[in-house]
């Protein structure tokens, strides 16, 4: 099956043609681009498919140098290569099939609804799948950091799509910013990855991974660790890394960019949040998760705050009005729940959620898109209700997103949710702060499923609150299609990987497991375990099948619980509004906890001043330089000119004056005088 | 090769066995070319004393000067090694063929360029002759090998300048810059012969290697003071001709009074002239090592950083282009004096003065054609200052367009071979450790581009006075223009490729 990875190029390379394609001939064609995009992504998810096949059954890396930027060799080369493993085939995969199914369901959200601007719309998604495409094909972290920029561009380009009014442009500017915030870190990581092992490369012998772990062993020459002991300085790399990571999959303090960013058009916030620009982190710290299991310190940062950032979006999430909103920090949450996962050495459970979530998060925004149409572009849940029988399809395959985020058994969500809340758990068992990251993990599922409920029954259920939710907007296959696909993965790609039911049976059916023992040397979860074993300390922890069962039941009730509640609170014909019973909490809630405010506050009472203060110093300390230097420069010009006074005895007298000094400075250093 | 094989003396002391039967004479051809074309010029003169066929004699100039480029550049390529005529009075290698390549060039641009700008002034042969006799004594320099034929060389260079330069009888400016020039002249003449003296005085010889070798054996401790004074007053009369200061004063004067194609002819390849003398006075005759206690490099050092810094400096201020030029020569003189001050021992030798050369040979084309700009001006009468050239570019873009090439190439942007060759120069001056002048080239430099940049801003940018006219298009004065522009232009990825023979140019002399 050599022949796949001949043509693993052509799944980036595709939707950069359709990108080229709607751009600038997407007016000229039936539909304005999107059956470019469509036949592109759909040509990606096929060679994907292959590529994934032909990595099942070959089950080593593939490695090549796709293009050489520049190619002198020391102090170091940067390259643009392509790396496909288990991991990057899984998320191909995942990516070419979400960009798919959002190509498609746009037409119905889109063309349908007679939005102007489309080529526009189709070329940014295109090139949005590009770079997601082409970030997860990168075989160095240089080439990483490049796509994933264009990544934070073309979701500035997206979330602004509808730039006439006046919040998207703000939104888009917000997330580029944020993320850029973070990307500042990232870029000196990637500088500081090269500066210390002349290469970026993720794979193979020669790899940073792999020469950091040399390194630390003692066994690596050539190391540059700037004066610090190895594992230290490993630490502060990834920890640079990680602002990266932190920007672009919202890990507090970072997240504030992403509900914003639900102004841009509903299709794009699924592509966005399930599979590419959030998404993006996560998987960049799974990318070079044998670089991170060197450090127990990044590792136990990535933990804590993915355990902190998912139940503090949780809890925001249970108070807001609009429907995207409580999508945007359940986002949020979720992807705390992975960076919890792979903070506490659980790679394959942060994989496996990356999975699930990417399947159901896609569900609940294009059915959250699809009640926004029905809505005639009413996004507060308080003026839905009742939407279950006008539209079934909708509710039913909404119904299984719902089931999947809260993590009910038997819907994907519970079963990777579980393993991250075990993983956490087990680690936690050894050490306080990861069981503390742990604890809130685990309330984080109470709130969870809380607030996936509040917003189900609040939409379905009940009596319709106004006229539009009694007759709402119909809308075509283009839009169904997409979400009874998601909807049935979203049921069923959690038996990927049963956990409790292979302890249980003692059936070997943790087929992700399997999967990502497989590969090259360096890659597999064996690998790692060895790692974090050595390096950070995480032994093996004897998992009793109690243990397993008991922490999987708890999780399961705490879900029920928060559905139970939700059911008690709002399943009801004419809902009251609960929230107000919270008080100063609710105030507190709503605002976010206030993060909008202090980073606004950071931004125009602190930058702004320092700013300011620069800016003085430029305009008076250097432009005064610059200016002086060029009067100073004038004056003495004028001087140099008047020696050139027009009488000739003076050129003559100047002339022996000069030959007379040199003569004088020479023959003193000659020592002819002596 | 036909005009050779006229001269039928027998060979002098050749090194070069294989000598085409023609007594080593053909190795000074390119000289030899120049004089039988200063013959023709004063055989048609004589023939017709009052006509005035500008056209036969620009046209009998640059056959004559483009035959000795040819010539020159056929010796260059076919690699002539080196070869001794006269008893070692002359020598003729590497280096005195690349200068002559430059003071040929040049005075073919220069002919060309007078077709028009002479027009029917009266003594136009005697314009053409003197120029073409200039050039052979340039030619000589080049080749020359002793003292006695340095001084002779430089006067016959210098003697048709002074009345080139007041080519323009019934102009006051001409005239006054023309004695000035011959006052100076004269003073920096004697300080040279005087230089001379004292040198044969402390060494008993003036054959360049002989001066050497009585250095290399050891000289009387008590003559060093002497030898010492020479070899600075020598380089005091090659300052002269190079117009470093403090030997600078007849330049600005002799540039803006003079005819501007003499003003480009004297400020290109009369400058040219007093480096290769230079080069050869110093690195042949007092050797580095051969030489204590005369520390001419650090004269080197100190004049060519006063010449860069004051040059530029003053040319700031000017008003008019052709004095803002004149200055900027002077600045360039201080850049190509990097070449001998940059010669310490941590230097790569042939590395820097190879830079040198570059940058003169560079140099040779692109003021050149800045000159002959601005003889095209005058030939309009357009005036002289800045404000004058406003909106010319609207009339006449093609020759604005290469003017511009001229400049940013002068400034040292990469629109011409400038670029390089100041980057050769910094380069060498950063190897050498002489940071002071690496510094002072990249300031002034960057100084340069404020004036330079006046004049691209005055053409393109401003608006055309309200009468600005100008009055057909010279075939001479713009074939001249283009063909500097283009070979400047070419320079530069010529450079690029050729860097390595070209950085070898001047091994020949370590």
């Amino acid at each position: 099956m050599v022949g796949a990875f001949e043509f693993a190029p052509a799944i980036a390379a595709l939707p950069f043609v359709s990108f080229l394609v709607a751009l600038f001939v997407g007016r000229f064609m039936p539909k304005k681009g999107a059956l470019a995009g469509i036949t592109a992504t759909g040509g990606s998810l096929l060679l994907s498919l292959w590529v994934y096949l032909a990595v099942l059954t070959s089950g080593d890396p593939h490695v090549e140098i796709v293009h050489t930027l520049i190619g002198v060799t020391d102090p170091f080369s940067l390259e643009l290569g392509i790396l496909i493993d288990q991991l990057s085939a899984l998320m191909l995969l995942i990516v070419s099939l979400i960009s798919f199914l959002v190509f498609v369901f746009s037409l119905g959200y889109m063309n349908d609804e007679g939005e102007t601007g489309l080529p526009r719309y189709y070329a940014g998604l295109s090139l949005f799948s590009f770079s997601m495409l082409a970030f997860v094909m990168a075989s160095n972290l240089f080439m990483a950091f490049m796509f994933f920029e264009l990544v934070g561009l073309c979701s500035y380009l997206l979330i602004g799509f509808w730039f006439r009014a006046d919040a998207p442009p703000s939104a888009a500017k917000k997330a580029f910013l944020v993320t850029r915030f973070g990307d500042y870190f990232f870029l000196i990581g990637v500088v500081g990855v090269l500066g210390t092992f002349g290469t970026a490369a993720f794979a193979g012998d020669g790899s940073f991974p792999v020469l950091a772990e040399q390194a630390l062993a003692g066994e690596a020459a050539g190391i540059n660790t700037f004066g610090f002991d190895p594992q230290t300085w490993f630490t502060i790399l990834g920890l640079l890394v990680l602002g990266g990571v932190m920007g672009k999959s919202a890990q507090f303090p970072l997240h504030t960019w992403l509900p914003d960013a639900m102004e841009g058009p509903t299709p794009v916030s699924a592509l966005i949040h399930a599979a590419t620009m959030v998404a993006a982190g996560v998987y960049l710290v799974a990318r070079m998760y044998g670089f991170y299991a060197l450090s127990p310190t990044a590792l136990a940062i990535i933990a804590f705050v993915g355990g902190f950032t998912a139940l503090f979006a949780a809890t925001m999430g249970v108070v807001k009005r609009e429907i995207k909103q409580v999508l945007a920090y359940s986002t949020i949450s979720q992807y705390g729940y992975m960076m919890l996962a792979l903070g506490v050495g659980g790679y394959v459970a942060g994989v496996f959620h990356l999975t699930t979530h990417a399947m159901f998060k896609a569900l609940l925004f294009l059915g959250a898109g699809a009640v926004i149409v029905a809505m005639h572009h009413n996004e507060d849940m308080w003026k839905m209700g009742g939407l279950k029988e006008r539209l079934p399809v909708t509710y039913y395959t909404f119904l299984a997103g719902s089931l999947a985020l809260a993590g009910i058994i038997p819907f994907a969500g519970f079963w990777s949710k579980d393993e991250v809340l075990f993983e956490a758990l087990l680690r936690g068992m050894d050490n306080p702060i990861f069981l503390v990251a742990y604890a809130m993990g685990l309330i984080g599922v109470f709130f969870t499923g809380l607030y996936t409920f509040r917003m189900v029954f609040l939409t379905f259920h009940g009596e319709p609150r106004t006229t539009i939710a009694e007759d709402p907007h119909h809308f075509g296959w283009n839009m169904k299609f997409p979400m009874v696909v998601l909807g049935v993965l979203a049921t069923v790609v959690g038996l990927i990987n049963m956990t409790p039911v292979a302890e249980l049976t003692g059936a070997h059916i943790e087929f992700l497991h399997i999967w990502f023992e497989h590969g090259g040397e360096t890659l597999t979860v064996e690998h790692y375990g060895a790692l974090l074993e050595q390096w950070a300390g995480y032994g093996a922890v004897d998992a009793s099948t109690a243990l397993v069962l008991g922490s999987g039941a708890v999780s399961l009730l705490l879900a029920l619980a928060g559905a139970g509640a939700a059911h008690v609170l709002y399943n009801v014909p004419d809902p009251d509004e609960h929230t107000d019973k919270l008080g100063s909490i609710k105030t507190v809630l709503f605002n976010n906890y206030y993060q909008d405010e202090y980073q606004v506050w950071l931004a125009e009472g602190l930058t702004a001043n320092v700013a300011r203060g620069a800016d003085t110093f430029d305009q008076g300390i250097i432009d005064g330089a610059v200016n002086g230097v060029s009067s100073v420069s004038l004056f003495l010009g004028d001087r140099a000119r008047r020696l050139q006074t027009g009488v000739v005895t003076n050129y003559a007298a100047l002339l022996t004056l000069g030959l007379v000094v040199l003569l004088v400075a020479v023959g003193i250093l000659g020592g002819w005088f002596v | 090769m036909s005009v050779a094989t006229t001269i039928t003396t027998p060979a002098a002391v050749s090194n070069q066995p294989l000598q085409l039967g023609l007594g080593g004479y053909e190795a000074i051809a390119p000289t030899i070319i120049l004089g039988l074309t200063a013959l023709a010029l004063f055989t048609i003169d004589s023939i017709a004393p009052e006509s005035r066929n500008n056209t036969l004699l620009s046209g009998v100039t640059v056959v004559g000067s483009l035959i000795a480029v040819v010539v020159t550049g056929w010796q260059l390529l076919t690699g002539a090694g080196s070869v001794e005529l006269f008893s070692g009075q002359l020598v003729v290698d590497g280096m005195s063929l690349f200068f002559t390549f430059i003071f040929t060039s040049v005075t073919a641009l220069v002919a060309l360029a007078s077709h028009e700008y002479v027009g029917d002034r009266a003594y136009q042969a005697e314009y053409y002759v003197l120029v073409v006799l200039a050039a052979t004594g340039m030619t000589l320099i080049a080749s020359a090998n002793s003292l006695a034929t340095a001084f002779v060389s430089l006067e016959l260079t210098s003697l048709p300048s002074y009345a080139l330069v007041a080519y323009l009888k019934d102009n006051r400016g001409s005239v006054e810059a023309g004695l000035k020039y011959f006052l100076i002249g004269s003073l920096s003449s004697a300080v040279f012969v005087y230089g001379i003296s004292l040198v044969y005085a402390a060494t008993g010889s003036l054959l360049f290697t002989e001066v050497a070798a009585t250095l290399s054996a050891g000289i009387d401790g008590s003559l060093t003071g002497v030898l010492g004074i020479g070899v600075v007053m020598i380089l005091g009369g090659v300052a002269f001709k190079t117009a470093s200061i403090p030997f600078h004063f007849w330049a600005p004067e002799a540039y803006e009074g003079a005819p501007a194609p003499i003003s480009a002819f004297l400020s290109s390849a009369s400058k040219a002239a007093g480096f290769v003398l230079a080069f050869r006075v110093f690195l042949t005759a007092f050797p580095i090592d051969a030489i204590a206690g005369v520390d001419w490099v650090l004269a080197f050092q100190i004049l060519a950083l006063v010449t860069m810094t004051l040059g530029n400096f003053a040319a700031a201020t000017q008003e008019t282009v052709k004095r803002m030029l004149a200055y900027s020569s002077i600045g360039h003189a201080g850049y190509a004096l990097i070449a001998l001050g940059a010669l310490t021992g941590a230097a790569n030798q042939p590395f820097v003065l190879s830079a040198g050369m570059i940058h003169l040979l560079v140099y040779g084309f692109m003021n050149t054609g800045a000159f002959l700009f601005v003889a095209l001006a005058e030939h309009w009468g357009i005036g002289r200052t800045f404000e004058d050239y406003n909106g010319l570019a609207s009339k006449a873009p093609v020759a604005c367009a290469a003017m511009s090439i001229f400049l940013f190439s002068l400034a040292g942007l990469p629109t011409g071979g400038g670029f390089l060759s100041k980057y050769f120069l910094l380069i060498g001056a950063v190897e050498a450790q002489t940071y002071v002048l690496a510094a002072g080239l990249i300031i002034n430099s960057a100084l340069s581009l404020y004036f330079y940049s006046r004049v691209v801003k005055a053409m393109w940018i401003e608006e055309p006075a309200g009468d600005l006219s100008i009055e057909g298009y010279p075939t001479g004065l713009y074939a001249a223009i283009v063909t500097a522009a283009v070979v400047t232009l070419l320079l530069l990825p010529a450079l690029a490729i050729f860097s390595d023979p070209a950085l070898t140019a001047g091994s020949g002399l370590f």
